[in-house]
């Protein structure tokens, strides 16, 4: 495997919408059109070839064939194979699939469908230009006081009609991975352009400002003793009907009104919330006029914002730290008080109630039902990957490496060698088929806890089993072709042999905008449709980027059927491109 | 005791063994009958059965029987196990007969009783290969039980259970039975259970007892039954129970337990080389059915022919029924393989009737017409190729998923020989296998696209000329010198008249020398006196008695397109003659060998030692490829058979292919297959009482090898492809004149990757018209195919895990979906 990888300038769809009549679109769209003659087309085609009924062909010599599914674009001199034939449809590239008429213009075509008309345009960009433009998008219309999960929109298919509110979940999470992407394309810059370049000024004050709003997170609550909130509201947003909140107010907090909460009996109990929040981080939300008693945060916080939390307060450690005090004692402390909550608590996070939240639980009679059987293996390298990051950060050993040593002589390491039977013993209970079950979030819990636990573990006994037991998880993560899994996998074991060019795709072929659109692949003619025992569909092949939904990493990309994605109404952020691209750029996998 | 002890009541049924298959017939019948009186009589005993094949002879022959057998299977008491149509031998049939085994009994279990098995069990199969976990698992089975080898052959292999892996990722948890498949009578019972309790608390883990009169039939006797009820009123942990209802159970209580990724070896190390008969029936009627099933589905997609779905079904089960552990080891009675020839030969009458029915009608599409062929001066010169003024149409079909290039045989001399843009190509006339008519063949070297066809011109050559100048240059010379030497453009090869052997082996690429030792293809005779037919507790073949003696050597053959050497050794009264094939442009030296063997207790074997260090052996195994080291252990393995080295920095070796052969060793860095072994019909444990013995390996039997050299480790996608078109060679078909709709060159089928291929093209078997490519990773490396089909009207791309098989269901608007071997039925 020949390393680094060159990326060179790709072409990145674009299309313009326009209504039915629109008059700028060229007089051709109302001629007879002409059907094309694939007989002797030597490549796959996305629809049946009965059901081209209408062709062009651009300056480039690329032929442009539309059907009742959607339009195909096919030139097979393109040097790579994945580019010999692209397909567009529904309803990233257009208003719907049924294609009546295409014209030429350039190396563009006019596309007439039924409900409208639409111009396809290939623009080419590098892929550190697509990054810039992706993150430029997500700074724009995606972060909420620099969370950076999703956004919904006003306006279908309208980046631009983002709503100003809107929560997510795992806002703690999510913005903890973009962090990262944005911390390593820090060490990028500073490393190839210097310190005080304006590029790399630029980029450390991206990467300081979602540092505070993830470490924010960690103090919000006012409870002191190191519990997380999964996100947080001001007044003037709408509380969901979705979990645990907490309203605060003078130095108190008070869980609101839900389903969740009547269902408990919790409505209404108040608890301590006086801890005060650091200026730095209350700045946040304090500079749009808000005081800590407008903030409503979300407790109930799962093991997948601890995990991913902990890799972005280590990737600051490891790659910013140093150059700012305040922020450096911030990320330091804040890994002294998560990883003390969680000794402190017999290895759970635990709510108001003293009781552990729902996901974060890590101990071992946890491991012992039948829930956290299957979870063992995860959760086990999670909090062992904690342990070993808050040493790495604060450069102490003391109770860190006790409880370290403590859990891994109570068979933790190993038991992340037991991920996959584990799973296919699950399996077999169920009478369901290994893919059926995945939960996908997992994947990038799994990558983060080992990917810092193979770089950081010197011991080679225990360097072997983490080493093993990422790989037990790359049954199911290899095939998604996702450098986000790929390159911390590489990262931690050197000795991988990766399909470069293929998992490359996924920066070639990356949309320059992460406007979400359902896309469903039945009447694909060239991808086969996978069927699994209880009924889940699955596409054969893993398609290009641009050719499948867009999402987070909680979602199976093979997916056959995604309407339920939320579709065009909604913008994901960057860190699905920004993350793997910087952090492929850092360890010199491509360039 | 904590831990539960689940009773698996059955019967070991061997079909064949140490009687013909009408008696093993008679004992379904009877152990069938046997159950179904003992499961009227106890209500809580379950009956645990095994084999397709068995449900379907009493379906067959006692109906009403058979329905109260459907009743029981749906109450759960009597359980069928194994989607297999027997309890095949688990190394030596090729992925796609596994693929039958499961395909057609899981659908008959899916008919008959409306479900498929979850479990497999092979329990007396005598190893097992890596490939099992997914060759279970694409059958639609999570679970296996097995058996051999047992622990004093194999310690290392986990008991009781473990989750054993293949490549591609399948997993199946593995019940590794620790004590006998068959436990009968009170004695027996009680020790079992004892035993097994103790192992039960040790793992912290329920077992599984298998009890029930065995090998001929039987199952639980009356006594067994009340004994057990005795036993669990007085407090054992024990209940009636079935391999399904034991893992679901186990899952559910969250096991963990060990996990192994390799083969399961070695029982019964000699039956990979006992009874050649049924070794070559079996590779000769796998591929021929494959073969026809390809041209049967072009044939029927492009040219109207009928399908012949369910005369492949039938051919097929007898195929997996020979498959049967006992039969396919070679080590049943002698009668017994009467009958063995007897069906694998009506298996290949079906394939052989359906391939020239499928090619010939192909033929009559192609436009092999020449304008004045019909002004010739007679009927007879019209019809008749001696006396034509005009070429005459070959049409070569190769049944491969890949392109290839190899001589092909043709009827007659011929003076020219032209591809289908009539450009020269090498040829040559060979002596013919006829003593009257004309005697000499073309053999021609012909180019021929994957699953396709195409159609060579050859011009009528004269009987008493023979040699003719193909009129293009050649790479193959032969001197005959103090050595015999022949060479291509790939190979120099010597041959020692002293002695016979392969004196020097070298490739022209790197100048290396290969065949350093002195008996290098030197037929070699080693004693097998001590072993039974299956070689109990004998791993190794290695006494040697003698090498062959060298009788005759001559370079018979030196033309264009190839030199051949034939040499003759005897021992004793046994003679074999091999002819040293070197063809144009084929890096492979082809050999084929006639043994007329009439010593008793030998084994034969051709070595071919390869200098060097760190020496890897790597053979074949159904749907993939292990590597074993270099121990001289007899090992299982299909059509090749590697050896590769290190020597002054760098890496190389030799591949050996084999047309017919299964067993293979290498005692360090010397590979050797094993090609006769002449045991006793069925001797096991070698007590021999004084009889006139029957040896199973006596006579005259003719087979195949080649030798291949390799820089650098072996590449295995080439090697998988080298094996495949060994096997499976072109078809020359002799065309007549006539216009038709196809060209002269054509193919049905395209794969971009070079590590996937394509093993099955055939109708599904609904009877929908749907049609099944079923295709393979051979290298072991991630693979992203595009597989095109014009014929299907499809086009797809597919990834592959390393040696993942895929099964491709294509609709009649040339959809597809990936299903697995069941078709998507079930």
């Amino acid at each position: 495997m020949k390393l680094p990888y060159v990326l060179k300038p790709h072409f990145s769809r674009k299309s313009t919408f326009f209504p039915l009549g629109y008059e700028g679109a060229p007089a051709e769209l109302k001629n007879e059109p002409v059907k094309p003659d694939f007989s002797s087309f030597p490549l796959p085609l996305p629809s049946k070839k009965s059901d081209y009924r209408c062709c062009a062909v651009t300056d480039d010599g690329a032929v442009w064939a539309g059907a009742s599914n959607g339009v195909t674009r096919c030139r097979v001199e393109e040097e790579k194979k994945t580019d010999r034939v692209m397909f567009f449809s529904f309803e990233r590239d257009l208003p719907d699939n049924n294609v009546i008429n295409i014209a030429p213009e350039g190396n563009s075509v006019w596309v007439l469908t039924e409900t409208g008309i639409t111009h396809i345009e290939l623009v080419t960009f590098t892929a550190e230009e697509k990054a810039e433009i992706l993150l430029e998008e997500t700074l724009r219309a995606v972060q909420r006081r620099s969370m950076v999960s999703h956004k919904f929109l006003a306006k279908r298919g309208d980046v631009s009609s983002y709503l100003d509110f809107g929560h997510c979940d795992n806002d703690g999470g999510f913005t903890a991975l973009f962090a990262s992407g944005e911390i390593f394309r820090y060490a990028v810059l500073r490393r190839e352009k210097g310190e005080n370049a304006p590029e790399t000024l630029e980029a450390k004050a991206v990467a300081s400002r979602a540092v505070e709003a993830v470490l924010l997170l960690m103090y919000i609550t006012g409870r002191g003793d190191g519990f997380v909130a999964r996100s947080y509201l001001t007044v003037d947003e709408p509380v969901p009907d979705d979990g645990l909140f907490f309203k605060k107010h003078g130095g108190k907090a008070t869980a609101l009104e839900t389903t969740y909460t009547k269902e408990n009996g919790i409505a209404g109990v108040e608890i301590d919330a006086s801890a005060p929040v650091p200026d730095r981080l209350a700045k946040l939300y304090r500079d749009e006029g808000y005081s800590d008693d407008d903030i409503i945060y979300k407790a109930d916080t799962s093991s997948d914002e601890i995990t991913l939390e902990y890799m972005m307060l280590w990737l600051y450690s490891r790659l910013m730290s140093g150059e700012d005090e305040e922020l450096d004692d911030l990320v330091r402390q804040s890994a002294r008080n998560i990883m003390s909550h969680i000794l402190d608590n017999n290895l759970r996070l635990v709510d108001f109630s003293g009781e552990s939240t729902m996901w974060a639980k890590w101990y071992e009679d946890y491991f012992n039902t039948p829930d956290g059987w299957v979870d063992a293996c995860l959760n086990s390298a999670e909090v062992l990957m904690y342990l070993k990051a808050t040493m790495d950060i604060t450069g102490e050993e003391g109770r860190w490496k006790e409880a370290y040593d403590e859990l891994v002589s109570r068979g933790y390491a190993e038991l992340g060698l037991k991920h996959f039977d584990r799973h296919v013993t699950a399996n077999n209970v169920t009478n369901e088929d290994f893919v059926e079950n995945i939960m996908y979030g997992d994947h990038m819990l799994a990558t983060a806890s080992f990917y810092i636990l193979c770089r950081l573990e010197k011991d080679e006994n225990l360097l072997d089993i983490y080493r093993r037991a990422f790989s037990t998880w790359r049954f199911s993560t290899a095939r998604e072709f996702s450098p986000a899994y790929d390159f911390p996998y590489l990262a931690a074991c050197p000795d991988a042999q990766l399909d470069m060019e293929r998992i490359c795709l996924w920066f070639d072929r990356a949309n320059i905008s992460r406007l979400a659109g359902s896309v469903t692949l039945t009447g694909r003619h060239d991808i086969p449709v996978r069927k699994y025992r209880a009924g889940y569909l699955e596409a054969g092949a893993a398609l290009p980027p641009d050719e499948r939904f867009i999402s987070k990493f909680d979602r199976n990309p093979l997916e056959y059927k995604n309407e339920d994605s939320g579709g065009a109404q909604c913008v994901e952020g960057c860190t699905y491109y920004t993350l793997p691209y910087w952090m492929g750029r850092y360890y010199g996998f491509i360039k | 005791m904590n831990k539960e002890i689940h009773l698996i009541g059955n019967a070991h049924l061997d079909p064949i063994w140490l009687w013909r298959w009408q008696e093993g017939c008679g004992e379904v019948l009877q152990t069938f009958r046997s159950a179904l009186d003992r499961l009227n009589e106890y209500d809580d005993f379950i009956f645990t059965c095994s084999s397709a094949a068995h449900y379907r002879w009493v379906e067959e022959i006692d109906p009403a029987m058979f329905e109260e057998i459907c009743e029981k299977v749906k109450a759960g008491r009597i359980v069928p196990v194994n989607g297999w149509w027997v309890q095949a031998d688990c190394n030596m049939p090729s992925a796609e007969s596994y693929a039958r085994q499961a395909l057609y009994s899981q659908l008959y279990y899916y008919e008959k009783f409306g479900r498929i098995c979850r479990t497999g069990y092979n329990v007396d199969s005598f190893g097992h290969s890596r490939m099992i976990p997914q060759l279970l698992k694409k059958g639609g089975m999570d679970f296996y039980v097995m058996m051999r080898p047992e622990k004093h052959e194999n310690a290392d292999i986990p008991a009781p259970l473990f989750n054993w892996h293949s490549p591609d990722g399948s997993s199946v948890l593995t019940y590794h039975i620790p004590n006998g498949y068959a436990r009968d009578g009170v004695e027996s019972i009680d020790e079992a259970v004892g035993f097994l309790g103790n192992m039960a608390d040790e793992n912290n883990c329920d077992v599984m007892m298998f009890y029930g009169v065995g090998n001929h039939g039987g199952g639980p006797t009356k006594g067994d039954i009340e004994h057990l009820e005795k036993l669990k009123e007085n407090g054992a942990n024990i209940k009636f129970s079935s391999p399904d209802e034991y893992f679901t159970e186990v899952c559910a209580s969250g096991v963990d337990a060990p996990v192994w990724d390799d083969d399961l070896q070695h029982h019964a190390s000699g039956c990979y080389s006992a009874t050649s008969l049924i070794k070559k029936l079996n590779r000769k009627a796998e591929a021929w059915l494959q073969n026809a099933e390809k041209w049967n589905t072009v044939a029927c997609k492009t040219a109207g022919q009928p399908a012949k779905t369910e005369e492949f079904k039938e051919a097929w089960r007898k195929v997996c029924f020979n498959q049967f552990h006992d039969i396919m080891c070679g080590c049943s009675i002698m009668e017994a393989y009467d009958d063995v020839r007897d069906s694998e030969g009506y298996a290949m009458t079906v394939a052989a009737t359906a391939e020239n029915n499928a090619l010939l009608r192909l033929t009559l599409d192609m436009n092999t017409w020449l304008d004045g062929v019909s002004e010739t001066k007679t009927l007879n010169a019209r019809h008749h190729c001696r006396n034509l003024d005009y070429p005459r149409p070959v049409a070569v079909f190769n049944p491969n998923s890949f392109d290839v290039t190899v001589p092909v045989r043709a009827y007659h001399p011929s003076s020219k020989v032209e591809n289908s843009n009539h450009e020269p190509v090498l040829f040559q006339n060979v002596r013919s296998s006829r003593s009257n008519d004309s005697h000499l063949d073309t053999v021609f070297l012909a180019k021929v696209p994957a699953l396709g066809y195409a159609v060579y011109w050859l011009y009528w050559g004269k009987e008493e000329r023979g040699f003719y100048e193909p009129g293009i240059d050649s790479d193959t010379t032969a001197n005959d010198s103090d050595e015999i030497t022949i060479e291509n453009k790939y190979l120099t090869v010597k041959f020692s008249k002293s002695n016979g052997a392969v004196s020097s082996l070298i490739t022209k690429a790197d100048g290396r020398e290969y065949a350093e030792a002195e008996n290098f293809c030197l037929p070699t005779v080693f004693d097998n006196t001590k072993p039974d037919t299956w070689a109990h507790n004998i791993f190794k073949f290695d006494e040697v008695i003698d090498t062959m003696k060298l009788q005759s050597i001559k370079l018979v053959e030196s033309g264009k397109l190839r030199s051949v050497v034939r040499t003759k050794h005897t021992f004793g009264k046994s003679i074999i003659t091999q002819d040293f094939i070197l063809s144009s442009g084929m890096k492979a030296l082809r050999v084929k060998a006639k043994a007329i063997w009439q010593e008793p207790l030998t084994i034969l074997k051709i070595p071919f030692p390869v200098k060097g260090e760190d020496g890897i052996s790597t053979y074949e195994v159904p749907g993939g490829f292990i590597k074993r080291p270099c121990n001289g252990e007899e090992e299982p393995a299909l059509k090749w058979g590697d050896i590769s080295v290190s020597s002054d920095g760098s890496r190389y070796g030799v591949t050996v292919f084999s047309d017919s052969k299964y067993s293979y060793s290498c005692p360090e860095n010397e590979l050797r297959l094993t090609v006769i072994r002449n045991s006793i019909f069925a001797d096991h444990y070698s007590d021999r009482p004084a009889a006139d013995f029957n040896y199973c390996d006596e006579g005259v039997q003719r087979f195949e090898y080649a030798v291949m050299p390799h820089s650098d480790d072996v590449d295995i996608a080439q090697t998988v492809k080298t094996g495949e078109m060994f096997l499976n060679r072109p078809v020359a078909v002799p065309c007549g004149y006539h216009k038709g709709t196809l060209p002269l060159e054509k193919s049905y089928l395209t794969i971009d990757a070079p590590n996937v291929i394509a093993d099955a093209v055939k109708f599904c078997e609904d009877g929908s018209g749907d049609a099944i490519i079923r295709c393979r990773e051979v290298a072991g490396k991630p693979a992203y195919a595009m597989i095109k089909c014009d014929m299907l009207d499809a086009a797809f791309y597919s990834d592959f895990y390393p040696t993942e098989i895929k099964t491709f269901r294509i609709d009649k608007d040339g959809y597809v979906t990936e299903t697995n071997f069941l078709e998507g039925i079930v």
